[in-house]
Parts: C-alpha cells; sequence; structure tokens
C-alpha cells in the first residue's frame, strides 16, 4: 500500500467504526475474548468488515486489536494461529467489496503494564508485538491503538518498523484532562512517536467527538504528521451501557474538527456502519485544512514535554568524573543514589538531566538501561543521555521513554557515522561538539566549520535543525584565556546562522581558579546573552541557578516574574530556630526527633574528632537498638521506627562519603540479599526491611520486585551469602515464595527469612523458610543471629 | 473527580489505629505528603450496573460470562436483583509518587504508600456518592471485593475484562492477580428497589482476618 499516494490522492481518509460493538450487538458477551470469533464465526468477521467498506471505509481494521500472546493465552491459542485468519478474512471481505479498501493490522495495548508501572519489560513488550506483526504481514498497513502508556506504543511502533516496511499508523487513548491514564501529554506522544517514524499519529477511544476536541485541536498544533481523530460515540450510560451520540450528530460534530487539520477520520467504542456513513456524508466536498508548521524545539519524558523556547538547566551532576562517592555507588549498582541525584538537582531547578554512567570496569550498557530506567521510574524530567560508546547510546535510546537528548556527536567522521543514524531512527535531538579529527579549532571560524559540517550531515539524516544542540566547548580559562570569548562568540554565530540550539558545560571555565563559582555564574551570564539555550552545570548551586532565573526575568521571558517570585518570593534570611541549637544537640536527640539534617550535619561534625565505627557502634546502633526495643513493646509504631531508620540512614550517608573520601572501604558486617518475590510487585515491606538493616551495617543486595526465581540463586550463589529475606504481600503471591526457596535448598546453602502481610508463622515453616519475620525490626535480629552479631 | 482523602484512615493504614497521638512533625508531614498526593494523582473510575440472576455457583451477571462465585458474596446480594460493578483507581501517578518517595526518604514512602491506600478509598467514596445521585430511590449494600470472604479472587481478571477496565480506568492485572496501578479497588454494590442491610465489611470476610495487628491488640481497624 502506497500510503503517501493515498494521501495526496484522498482529502480525507475514512477508517472503520467500532468492532467490539459490533460483536455484542451479535451476541458476544462483555469481557468475551473477540479474536476467537475468527475461527468460530468467520462469516461474522468478514460481513462487519465488509460492512464498513461498503459504507465508505478506505482503511478499515482486522478483527486483531486483542490477539497477542498474553491475551490468547486464556483460550489457548497463539498469534500465529488467529492473525493469518483475520487478515484473510478482511481480504475476502475487500475482494466482496464494491469499492477499494485496504485492510491495517489491528494492534491494541497487551493488556499489562510495562515498567515501572506494571512488571512487563520493554523487550518482553517488543517481542509481543514483532509476534503479532509478523502474523499480519499479509495486511496492507498497521495500526497501533487505544495505546495510554507511551513506552508501550513505542514499543509497538519500534516492532512494527524494525520487522515490517508497512506504513505504520498510531493513536493513543486520552481523557478529558488530555492525558492518558499513565499521564502521558499530547505533545510528548507527538514528539515521540513522530520521531520514531510513524506515517500517522492520533487520537482514538475514551471519550465522543465533543470532549475530545481540545486534545485534537492540540495534536494538530505540534505535529506535521497527518493526524487521525477515532472517538467513541459519545460516553456510555452505566445503566443501560448505550453511548449518547447519534450518527449524524457525531458525524457533525467530527466535520467541526476539519478546520484544526484533521486528515484521517473514523470511529470507536459504540460506532457502526451508520457513522461512518454519517461521517463520509459530512466530509463530501470538505477540504483538508492541514498546513505546515515550523514546530518548536522540544524534548520530553511520557509525562513533560519541554520546549527550548528559551534557557533550560541541565543538570550535570548524574557523572561519576572526579567523584569517588558517586564512583562507589556506579560500582555498588545502588540506584537510589543515582536516583537521589536526580531528585535533589530537579527540586533545585534541573529542566533536564544528564545522565553519564561511564567508569573503567563497570558494564557501562547495562548500567545505563538500569540507571535510565531507575531515574524514569522516580521523575518526569527528560533526560540528556550522555555516553562515548554508540552502542550504549543505542541500547539507552531503545528503553527511554520519550525523546531525549543524546551527548554527543562531534564532526569526526566515525562520530558522525555512528551516532547520527541513531539520532535519525530513535528521533532524539543531539548535542554537537565542534571538535574533529584534528581537535578542538582555536580560531572561531574553525568551530563554526564544524557546527556546519555536523549540521550538513544531519541533515543527511533527515535530522531537524530544531534538533540539533551544538556546543562550541568551554575551555579552562586558567590556560586558555582568550578562549572564553571565542567560545562564546562562535556560539553567538552558530545560533544566528544555523538554525540550531545551543549547548555548554559551564563549570570547566574556572578549573584551576580560586572562587570558581564567581567566575561560573559570570561565563553563564556571558553566555545567556550571547543566546545560550542549554547550560549543563550543577544547580545544586543557588547563585548558578539564580542567575538563569534573573536572566529569564530579564530577558522579559518570565513574564510578570512569576517564575522569579514563586522561587525567591517567600525565602527568608533566617530560618525558624529549633527548640534545641544545632550545636547543642545530641545525634540521638537529632535522631529521636526526626531531624535529618540536623544529624547529618553532627555527624560531619563528630568525624572530625571520632572513629567513623565508633559512631556507628556507639551512637547509631544503640539508638536504633532503643528505638526498635520500643517498637517490639508496642510503644512506638512503624512509621516512628521508620522515622529514626531515615535519619540514621542520612548519617551513614555522610559517613560513607568520609570513607570514600579517604579510601577506606567500608565495613560490613555480612551480605544479605533480599527482594520482593515473583509475581508481586507490593515492594514497600521489602524496603522498609532494606533500609534497617543497612543501618545496622549489613551490606544488601536488594534484587528489586517481581524477581525470578532463578535470580535470586544466582544472586545468592555469586556473593555467597548465608541470608536471604523474601517478601510476599498477597496470598496469590506466596507460591513465588515457596517456589524461590525450594529453588535456593537445590543450590545454595543459606539461611532463608521471610515476611509479608499475609504470612503466618505456621506457613514460612510449612513452604520451608528458617526464619519468620514479622516486621522488620525482627529482620534485624534474624540477621544478627545468623551472623553472630 | 472530587476527592477527599481521610486522615485518619491514613493514620489507620500507618498502624497507629487512632489511638496514638502521632507527632507534630509527622503530622505536618502527613499533611503535606496528602496534599502533594491529592495534586498529583487522576484518579479514575468505571462503573456498570448489570442484572442478576441466581445460579448454583452463585450470582450469574447479564450478558456476561461472569459468575460470582461462593456463599458469602450470595449472602450480599440477597434481596439485590441488579448489582453494581466498580473499579477505582488512584491512578499509576499515585505509584510514581510513592516509588519517588521511598528512595527520597523511606519514612515519607511509607506515609505516602498509606496515603495512596486512602487516596483508593476515597476515590471509592466519590464514586458511591456519584452512584447514590445516579441511582435515586435505590438501595445499595456495602463495597464487597474479589478476594472478601469466598469471593475468589481469580474472578479479578474477568471482572476487569467485563469493564472494559484497562481501557476505561487504566487499571489492569497482573497473573499473580495483582492490580496495576496497585492503589486500586474493584468490588459489587448489589441494588434493590426494597431496603437492604448496608451491612459492613466486618473481621469475618477479610482476608487480614488471621494476621490482623488491630484484632491481637483487640480493637478494630474500623472498617
Amino acid at each position: 500500500m502506497d500510503f503517501k499516494k493515498l494521501m495526496n490522492e484522498k482529502e480525507f481518509i475514512i477508517l472503520d467504526g467500532a468492532m467490539g460493538t459490533m460483536l455484542q450487538a451479535a451476541g458476544l458477551g462483555a469481557g468475551e475474548n473477540s479474536e476467537m470469533l475468527n475461527l468460530t464465526r468467520p462469516e461474522l468477521i468478514e460481513e462487519i468488515n465488509l460492512g464498513y467498506i461498503e459504507a465508505g471505509s478506505d482503511i478499515f481494521y482486522c478483527n486483531t486489536f486483542g490477539a497477542n500472546r498474553h491475551k490468547l493465552r486464556s483460550v489457548g491459542k497463539t498469534p500465529a494461529e488467529i492473525i493469518p485468519i483475520a487478515v484473510e478474512i478482511a481480504n475476502r471481505a475487500k475482494a466482496r467489496a464494491s469499492r477499494k479498501a485496504y485492510c491495517a493490522l489491528d494492534i491494541g495495548s497487551i493488556g499489562q503494564l510495562l515498567e515501572p508501572n506494571g512488571t512487563l519489560t520493554f523487550e518482553e513488550a517488543y517481542d509481543i508485538f514483532k509476534e503479532m506483526i509478523l502474523a499480519g504481514k499479509d495486511a496492507d498497513c498497521i495500526v497501533i491503538e487505544t495505546m495510554t502508556d507511551l513506552i508501550e506504543a513505542k514499543a509497538a511502533l519500534l516492532a512494527a518498523k524494525e520487522n515490517s516496511d508497512l506504513p505504520v499508523l498510531c493513536t493513543m487513548t486520552f481523557e478529558e484532562n488530555m492525558r492518558t491514564f499513565t499521564g502521558c501529554c499530547i505533545e510528548s506522544m507527538a514528539a515521540t512517536l513522530g520521531g520514531l517514524g510513524a506515517d500517522a499519529i492520533g487520537i482514538n477511544c475514551s471519550l465522543g467527538p465533543r470532549e475530545l476536541y481540545p486534545a485534537v485541536e492540540k495534536l494538530c498544533s505540534v505535529t506535521n504528521l497527518p493526524v487521525i481523530i477515532k472517538p467513541n460515540a459519545g460516553l456510555p450510560d452505566p445503566v443501560t451501557n448505550k453511548y449518547n451520540v447519534m450518527p449524524e450528530e457525531f458525524g457533525e460534530l467530527l466535520k467541526k474538527m476539519i478546520p484544526l487539520g484533521i486528515k484521517i477520520v473514523g470511529g470507536c467504542c459504540g460506532t457502526s456502519p451508520d457513522y461512518i456513513r454519517a461521517v463520509v456524508k459530512n466530509f463530501e466536498g470538505e477540504k483538508c485544512a492541514a498546513v505546515k508548521k515550523t514546530l518548536p524545539s522540544m524534548v520530553c519524558s511520557a509525562n513533560t514535554a519541554v520546549v527550548i523556547d528559551c534557557p533550560r538547566i541541565i543538570g550535570e551532576r548524574i557523572n561519576p568524573t572526579g567523584k569517588k562517592r558517586f564512583q562507589q555507588a556506579l560500582r555498588e549498582h545502588d540506584l537510589d543514589y543515582i536516583c537521589n541525584q536526580a531528585i535533589e538537582q530537579i527540586d533545585a531547578g534541573a529542566e533536564i538531566l544528564d545522565v553519564n554512567v561511564g567508569l573503567p570496569g563497570i558494564d557501562e550498557k547495562e548500567m545505563m538501561i538500569s540507571a535510565v530506567k531507575a531515574v524514569q521510574s522516580i521523575c518526569d524530567t527528560p533526560l540528556q543521555i550522555d555516553s562515548s560508546t554508540p552502542e550504549v547510546l543505542d541500547a539507552a535510546l531503545r528503553i527511554y521513554n520519550g525523546k531525549p537528548i543524546v551527548n554527543s556527536v562531534n564532526g569526526e567522521e566515525k562520530s558522525l557515522n555512528a551516532v547520527l543514524p541513531l539520532v535519525a531512527k530513535y528521533g532524539a535531538a543531539v548535542v554537537g561538539l565542534c571538535l574533529d579529527e584534528g581537535g578542538i579549532p582555536k580560531s572561531v571560524e574553525g568551530r563554526v566549520a564544524i557546527a556546519e559540517k555536523i549540521c550538513r550531515r544531519a541533515d543527511e539524516y533527515g535530522i531537524p535543525r530544531s534538533d540539533i544542540c551544538i556546543d562550541c566547548l568551554t575551555l579552562t580559562c586558567s590556560a586558555e584565556q582568550e578562549a572564553a570569548m571565542q567560545t562564546l562568540e562562535a556560539l553567538r554565530i552558530c545560533k544566528e546562522k544555523l538554525g540550531v540550539r545551543t549547548v555548554l558545560g559551564v563549570s570547566n571555565i574556572s578549573f584551576g581558579l580560586p572562587q570558581r563559582e564567581i567566575v561560573n555564574r559570570t561565563f553563564l551570564t556571558m553566555a545567556l546573552t550571547k543566546g545560550l539555550d542549554l547550560p549543563i552545570m550543577n544547580p545544586n548551586i543557588a547563585s548558578m541557578t539564580s542567575a538563569v532565573r534573573a536572566y529569564r526575568l530579564l530577558a522579559n521571558i518570565d513574564r510578570n516574574a512569576e517564575e522569579y517570585v514563586a522561587n525567591y518570593g517567600g525565602e527568608t534570611p533566617a530560618a525558624t530556630a529549633p527548640a534545641v541549637k544545632q550545636e547543642e544537640m545530641t545525634l540521638g536527640y537529632a535522631m529521636s526527633k526526626g531531624l535529618k539534617n540536623d544529624a547529618a550535619a553532627i555527624t560531619a561534625k563528630l568525624l572530625e574528632s571520632t572513629d567513623p565505627m565508633e559512631i556507628v557502634n556507639g551512637i547509631l546502633i544503640p539508638e536504633l537498638d532503643r528505638v526498635g526495643a520500643e517498637f517490639e513493646k508496642g510503644k512506638l509504631f512503624l512509621p516512628q521506627l521508620i522515622q529514626t531508620a531515615g535519619v540514621a540512614q542520612s548519617c551513614f550517608e555522610v559517613i560513607k562519603e568520609y570513607l570514600s573520601k579517604n579510601g577506606a572501604a567500608g565495613v560490613s558486617k555480612g551480605t544479605i540479599v533480599i527482594c520482593t518475590v515473583k509475581g508481586d510487585i507490593h515492594d514497600i515491606g521489602k524496603n522498609i526491611v532494606k533500609v534497617l538493616l543497612e543501618n545496622y551495617g549489613y551490606t544488601v543486595i536488594d534484587l528489586g520486585k517481581d524477581v525470578d526465581p532463578a535470580l535470586v540463586v544466582k544472586a545468592a550463589k555469586e556473593n555467597d551469602v548465608k541470608l536471604v529475606g523474601l517478601s510476599a504481600l498477597m496470598t496469590t503471591t506466596l507460591g513465588g515464595m515457596e517456589e524461590t526457596i525450594k529453588l535456593l535448598r537445590a543450590n545454595h546453602e543459606c539461611k532463608i527469612m521471610v515476611g509479608g502481610a499475609v504470612l503466618t508463622p505456621e506457613y514460612a515453616e510449612k513452604i520451608g523458610a528458617d526464619y519468620y519475620a514479622r516486621d522488620a525490626k525482627q529482620s534485624c535480629d534474624i540477621a544478627k543471629e545468623v551472623f553472630g552479631q | 473527580m472530587e476527592i477527599s482523602i481521610d486522615i485518619n484512615e491514613v493514620k489507620r493504614f500507618m498502624g497507629y489505629g487512632g489511638m496514638t497521638s502521632v507527632d507534630e512533625r509527622q503530622e505536618r508531614l502527613i499533611a503535606e505528603l496528602k496534599a502533594l498526593m491529592e495534586k498529583t494523582i487522576k484518579p479514575a473510575a468505571v462503573w456498570r450496573v448489570f442484572d442478576i440472576t441466581p445460579t448454583d455457583e452463585g450470582p450469574a451477571l447479564a450478558g456476561t460470562a461472569l459468575v460470582l462465585k461462593g456463599a458469602d458474596i450470595r449472602r450480599h446480594l440477597a434481596g439485590c436483583d441488579r448489582c453494581v460493578l466498580l473499579c477505582a483507581t488512584a491512578s499509576a501517578k499515585a505509584d510514581e509518587l510513592i516509588r519517588r518517595k521511598q528512595r527520597e526518604d523511606m519514612e515519607q514512602g511509607f506515609i505516602a504508600d498509606c496515603i495512596g491506600s486512602a487516596a483508593a478509598e476515597a476515590v471509592c467514596n466519590a464514586l458511591e456518592r456519584e452512584l447514590a445521585e445516579k441511582l435515586k430511590g435505590k438501595y445499595m449494600t456495602w463495597r464487597f471485593s474479589p478476594g472478601y470472604g469466598d469471593l475468589p479472587l481469580a474472578i479479578q481478571p474477568q471482572l476487569l475484562a467485563v469493564l472494559d477496565a484497562p481501557k476505561r480506568a487504566g487499571v489492569t492485572c497482573l497473573d499473580s492477580l495483582l492490580m496495576v496501578p496497585s492503589k486500586s479497588v474493584t468490588a459489587v454494590i448489589g441494588l434493590s428497589d426494597k431496603p437492604v442491610e448496608k451491612g459492613r465489611q466486618g473481621c469475618a470476610v477479610c482476608n487480614m482476618a488471621d494476621s490482623c495487628r488491630f484484632r491481637k491488640e483487640g480493637v478494630h481497624c474500623g472498617l
């Protein structure tokens, strides 16, 4: 099928109406599998297909919406047994029809959410879609629809692009707040799916044409792709299950969207051939109003789109260079540490986060995937994937949810040939460094020439200028004093001449100078006035972030000083004095009152005169013991225990940092593997146990949630652990616990403790555990017993 | 959907059981996180009314293959000719906030988790108010969920499919029958033209009855 030709020939493309509604009208019960009808009642499906073609559909959907491995399992079928037959039925309908039409392989949501909301991994989802796409190769095009999770839509689209040459139409389902159920916004959908090469994008299901008007309006304003709209027949009545918009009104309401620029129209739940006929009637003689727009430069996560129309702060702290504590975290696969670096920067004002996890001796690709997933699971801030290895970039671009920036490509042939195809394929933005085989040119002209070369090459790959961010490179001022102004001049010219965005790592300027903040801040301000869009900097330094905010105020970007006042208006010079001054406070007092910051400060002070281990064994642990004992007696409650543990954790962080700086290894009392078992995703209990165990000086290898028994065995063996902790919340997941214990018993000699809401000591014994841990406190007692401390 | 999260319910989920006064700092933390949760979540719900016919296994829902099995649900729907099937969720955004807070600070993570649970209840309460409005003049029983008493949790996937909940509320279910997003509720409410006993949950049908901390201490969670 020549999709472009069809787009050019026809003013509007008419899609079909609902399949499920027609099937239910023919007797299918709610919630029953509709794909089985391809086998049991093929003539019914063929009549529905034919009915839509005759009603005027140019593209109609095969009855394959839920024909994925996961959903078909309940009826004991595979996609290969269902999909080719559904396509055959569609082709029969085409052959019988009086007019030309095309059939689409219809791909709906898998029915299970992907990580981090659910348990399905990106690659599993990709594989499920790939199977459908291969089975449906005889369709004329592919439709991916009713998606609510952007990463699932991405998995489907990528599977389609990599396993088929058919055109791909992609629609997602938005609610009245113009977001999907998982929070995806329209801008993010347009940028991400458009970037990945969808042939048309749009909106289907959830609401009627009246309610979806604003969403369609928004979508038409942020994409140059043909826009699809396939709404429900209004809203269903929960009592009668009837939809409230009739065919004629449906057609009229869709017609009202023509001025917005829609190109492809149809109906979803509740619609029938009558609705399609009404659409055809209403659209006859109308002209498509889509116009080509200049799209803004934008990066996004699924939930947040950041338009680069003014200076945006890229946080640079997720990077191990020169940071011993960060390097230690990478070696220990400590994702909590990385996530906290993310949260800290976001709270300080970062709008995009650079993620660099390259360190000799670690598997950078695996670490990058883990870090991107972990950071994206806790925040909506778009990321900049920072690596010099194309393979790492590729792996991260695949699983990234949204449209990231790639950091970086440069003017070297090798770099251009390796990085630009990835940027084009995944539809990312890219940082282009002004250096090549000959190093960094000294002259302004030399740098601009490299920037031009990068742009030319990017043009060849179809990467728009708005997605290119040129870095004219900051050199150290103490070494090359004349270079600062050259960098800024090159930046100005690139911005004006090439139509690109500009990016600059600013902190490097002051290397080797005293009072670096003064130089950094001034250089940043100078660069902003020359047109710097993306400063890569440490947002935790207040004077740097405030310089950007002040610039946005002075440049009339921050209208009415809203952002500025919101950030600095309420600031009072002195914080309210605590009941006890920090100097007079003991660590024990701070812990008992839940004063994290004070406790950390006192610990830092104590470290000047006290051995770290003495602080741990002499103060932190006795206080934890005291609180634990009170908890056991029922005098204190779980939140209070966790509160104390949280404070202790902040003290341990200070001690870790201290040990790391001084090259000393921490003393571990033993290593414990813990996880929430296969099938279970409620991991809060396990996480509480982890914090407490770490407080007592144990090294905890946290395998996370929904963990395969084999992985637990692997981790237990590799680290030769003496104790494994398993958690399960539900009766339905206790089976996963039992299975894990069996596999551990067969493969590794260790003690096993189990815990979880529905667990009882009797049941723990029955499934072969050594210990039943009633709560987090008891887990620590068990550890003490096992490790003999 | 306007929801209001009940602070006392949050404290109950935290294990305080309404008998302990929470310290001022934690009180403030609960209030802050509650406000943040309310701002963050995008509650969603779907419900549908079905005629029910008694069968040997239990009440069957007309127009579906769903049979609500067990003696407890039969008792729950006694005297009702119809029922409301509902699914309500505090949304994936609640899970995300809980995840984030756990990484940041376990105490806040724990409190956020309890607020998330209370938020799901609040969505149900809001939905029940909507039901009362839409079904004026009908008498309703309380919300009976899969897993209560002998109503098997195993009907969860089918119940969600009947409601088209993945599409209409964004709620799905794992093979292990856990719902995703996790702060979600499904339930059955009986409908009748005649007065029926609304009842309340009580310990008899609670699947936590054996391991309940409140019961051990001789008190009641309040549900």
